[in-house]
């Protein structure tokens, strides 16, 4: 058993598949979606969709967290080679400011909730637009550490390991 | 697919097999799963909501039930919607895969096998995605305001449960992609770099 959580596979991972992907998830979809729900709601003035936007953004900001402790465990186990350093460095950075952007954010909107759950100020919306597009610029960057570097990808875990690459 | 037939399309495809460098359909993906745990979530937190109410109370939030239904009906609906674009935008992605033909994944199936699975379960769980919303709709349209239902619950057991055992096929699905990427390498630029014989920091630089 002790064994089996030490070992690394060929994603050099002590489990089958990434993690941090996956929770990932919930904060993109639920900051997406509680935006799109928040701005059709201001509009159409229908309150219901300003719940869905409050509970979506209550599930991102746990969420994040979550998504944060399994990043930083697969970065350190990532063996980013020289071009893909830079990438996760950025990527790392925004992430971590990233929990903290949500959770005041989502902490004022409980403030805006708790006063009128009928009425969202326009400010609220253009700080959720701002999220948006940070969460944007964090996926375009987590997607490059995959699709363009590939890190965790068994061709270049089995580089890394056979030293053709560092 | 053939490759002779995606060799009609080259000059216009970089390396990763894609005529742009991050594939589409895994970044809907995380709309579709993201939405459609959410909403099943919400909708058992809803039904379950006479037993955790002090949960709510402690932390300082004030609740209806109504409001979990909400979140319930619209995050289905929006991944009903979503995931037509998912299933498109895989199976363009797929037509254009070239994975090695040389190994099998960790679960010991090769690249062709993992693909069909793939691309046929991306078709059903659509389906069952817009069954599941029409169901739904129902629930909270004809059935929730019959007139011998005594409860204020929006939702039926019976659908929480589909729920669940769909969540479980996507888990199984959703790992079958997840090989395509990190195992097979489909539409890897790294991977594909490596295969041809490539250093990455000097071609990715």
């Amino acid at each position: 058993m002790l064994e089996y959580l030490t070992s690394l596979n060929d994603h050099n991972l002590p489990y089958p598949d990434t993690i941090h992907p996956i929770v990932v998830h919930f904060v993109i979809a639920m900051v997406v979606f509680g935006f799109f729900c928040d701005v059709v709601g201001y509009f159409t003035g229908k309150a219901s969709l300003f719940e869905v936007g409050w509970w979506n953004m209550l599930v991102a900001t746990i969420a994040i967290f979550v998504a944060i402790i399994f990043g930083q465990f697969e970065a350190g186990l990532a063996q980013p080679y020289s071009v893909a350093k830079s990438v996760l460095n950025l990527h790392t950075l925004i992430g971590w400011s990233l929990s903290g952007i949500i959770t005041a954010i989502t902490a004022w909107r409980y403030v805006i909730r708790s006063r009128n759950p009928q009425k969202v100020p326009i400010y609220y919306l253009g700080a959720g637009l701002i999220l948006t597009l940070i969460v944007g610029v964090q996926v375009y960057l987590g997607d490059e550490l995959v699709w363009v570097y590939g890190l965790h990808t068994v061709p270049v875990v089995e580089a890394l390991k056979d030293g053709l690459l560092r | 697919m053939n490759s002779e037939l995606i060799d009609q399309l080259t000059g216009s495809l970089g390396a990763n097999g894609l005529p742009y460098t991050i594939p589409i359909h895994p970044n809907l993906v995380h709309l579709t799963i993201g939405l459609f745990i959410i909403a099943m979530t919400f909708d058992i937190v809803g039904v379950l909501f006479p037993f955790q109410k002090w949960v709510f109370k402690f932390l300082g939030i004030t609740v209806e039930r109504d409001n979990f239904f909400d979140v319930g009906w619209y995050n289905m609906v929006a991944a009903s919607i979503i995931t037509f674009f998912t299933v498109t935008a895989g199976f363009y992605e797929m037509l254009l895969a070239t994975p090695p033909a040389d190994m099998k994944s960790a679960w010991g199936l090769q690249a062709m096998e993992t693909m069909l699975w793939h691309g046929v379960g991306g078709v059903f769980l659509l389906a069952l995605i817009v069954g599941m919303t029409i169901w739904r709709g129902w629930q909270r349209f004809v059935w929730a305001k019959q007139e011998y239902k005594q409860t204020d619950r929006e939702v039926q057991w019976l659908y929480l449960f589909a729920g669940i055992a769909i969540m479980l096929i996507m888990y199984v699905h959703g790992t079958l992609g997840a090989q395509l990427a990190a195992e097979f390498g489909v539409h890897n630029t790294a991977d594909n770099l490596l295969r041809s014989g490539q250093d990455l920091n000097t071609s990715l630089k």
